[in-house]
């Protein structure tokens, strides 16, 4: 991935990927996608943790 | 040098200082969470301080990308309603030139940072009425629900140049009294009604039992904190302009110094009225505070301070009482008054402007008005119970809202985190002899 400028003369856009739209949406899809998977990470620990508890196992 | 040499200077400089105003604003709004994260904890019992923690801080990290995703095109897009202004969101979307580094556009990453902070303290306002029993899951996507779209909904409504609530009706709220707290206390309160009150909170016969926190110093330490953090929240509420005199959102001229008086009148003003009214209670005295400068928020710019002063004593004095009511009459469980302290005195604040700083101009916009201000109120309480409502009600549905009765018995800290807040000196064990046999008797979610 090469820089979106040549030169800081008139520069403006700089970040990486400014000239590549593609891209720029992949890098979001996979925030994205991040953001849910921690929820759902989240989400079954506290499922798990929660049998745990109930079985007699808390584990921490 | 010539003139045109002169003037990219001024401009230049002028762009520079108000980043550097807005990124130190940003710095200390942190503070705010801080307060929070401190209050929160001390309103815990040990077995749950960590959770408490946990909680709040994943507010804020999971706020931050979202209101990058959608938030900040949510404000610049929705200020007629329900209908985008796509033309005007463009500078928001996350694809866009300004959402990144970009050496002709100073402004725009100060001012998302500013939005954030104001989207956290809404997150966490929320955060301290749900404590000890929510799931962190359920609360991260209420939290980013809140924060990333219904208060920023409101805000680009009513806290907008061009909002629909001021071109239309002269709705006027200088430091966001109403897209914040009572945003934020009136989607609690619909939150706490869903996820229901702690095991032990309330006897079968509806009497309620007190569940003290752990730490009434460090709740008291956080609140003040969050006044401290609150200087950084009400500078980010004033618009710079090179050149030129500081504006309120709205345009219209303001000071900072105005906002200097008022903040502190109503300040004060808050802790003395909730110190008498709760007789001397150190939890709602500095929480009387925080309501003192939220009651004089709408009209930060306007009010001559001894009004402000007497506006928040009524303020400060309104969130014990109406804390109890909420306890005792409707039997629900809000540990840290959040919904008295940011809707109650929120509400107050907006409908005091429509009865004390009446007629005051607007550009292209009528000026404010007492039936403007009502309008106003019943909008931003609408908007942020009934989201609130809806969204609990359907984590509720689907298992997602509260923590099984055993780990919340247990302690969140024992039964989801790897770690413990204190050494084993100070146990879960010793905090339940302290706080007490009903609040651990094992009653069910259902005994109210």
């Amino acid at each position: 991935m090469s820089s979106p400028i040549s030169t800081w003369d008139g520069a403006t856009v700089y970040y990486t990927s400014a000239d590549a739209h593609g891209l720029l949406m992949v890098w979001i899809a996979l925030a994205s996608a991040a953001v849910i998977g921690a929820i759902v990470h989240t989400c079954m620990h506290e499922n798990k943790s929660a049998t745990a508890v109930r079985n007699g196992n808390g584990k921490h | 040098m010539s003139p045109e040499e002169l003037q990219k200077m001024i401009e230049m400089s002028g762009a520079i200082n108000m980043e550097i105003f807005y990124w130190w604003c940003t710095a200390v709004m942190i503070l705010i969470h801080a307060g929070f994260l401190a209050y929160e904890m001390g309103a815990s019992r040990v077995k749950n301080t960590l959770a408490s923690a946990v909680k709040n801080i994943l507010a804020f990290a999971f706020i931050v990308p979202t209101f990058f995703f959608f938030g900040w095109w949510i404000y610049l897009s929705m200020y007629n309603g329900l209908s985008p202004d796509f033309a005007a969101g463009a500078a928001g979307v996350p694809w866009g030139a300004s959402m990144g580094p970009n050496l002709a556009d100073n402004a725009s990453g100060v001012f998302w940072a500013a939005f954030v902070m104001f989207s956290a303290t809404t997150a966490s306002i929320m955060s301290g009425a749900v404590i000890e029993r929510i799931r962190i899951s359920g609360f991260i996507m209420l939290a980013i629900l809140l924060g990333s779209v219904v208060w920023i909904l409101a805000a680009s409504w009513g806290w907008h140049p061009t909002g629909w609530l001021t071109t239309k009706f002269g709705f006027h709220d200088t430091a966001a009294a109403g897209c914040v707290h009572m945003i934020a206390g009136w989607f609690a309160l619909a939150v706490v009604i869903n996820l229901g009150p702690r095991l032990g909170k309330f006897n079968a016969d509806g009497s309620a039992n007190d569940l003290p926190g752990h730490s009434m110093p460090m709740t008291t330490i956080g609140l003040m904190m969050i006044i401290v953090g609150f200087f950084g929240f009400l500078g980010g509420c004033i618009i710079y302009k090179t050149g030129a005199q500081w504006v309120t959102i709205y345009n219209t001229p303001a000071t900072l110094s105005a906002f200097a008086f008022n903040t502190l009148m109503g300040f004060a003003g808050g802790v003395i009225g909730a110190f008498v009214i709760s007789r001397g209670n150190p939890f709602w005295m500095m929480s009387g505070g925080l309501a003192g400068i939220v009651s004089v928020a709408p009209g930060l710019e306007l009010y001559y301070p001894p009004l402000a002063f007497v506006i928040a004593l009524v303020g400060g004095g309104l969130i014990k009482p109406l804390g109890d009511i909420i306890e005792r009459r409707f039997k629900l469980d809000d540990p840290v008054g959040a919904f008295a302290v940011h809707a109650g005195s929120g509400t107050w604040g907006i409908i005091a402007l429509g009865i004390f700083a009446t007629g005051y101009p607007h550009i292209d916009a009528p000026a404010t008005s007492f039936g403007g201000q009502l309008l106003g109120a019943a909008v931003m309480a609408s908007l942020g119970f009934s989201t609130g409502y809806v969204s609990s009600r359907l984590l509720k549905s689907v298992g997602l809202l509260r923590v099984a009765p055993e780990s919340e018995l247990l302690g969140l800290d024992a039964a989801e985190l790897p770690a413990h807040p204190y050494p084993e000196s100070v146990s879960a064990t010793a905090a339940a002899v302290r706080t007490g046999p009903t609040a651990e008797a094992g009653l069910s979610p259902q005994a109210v």
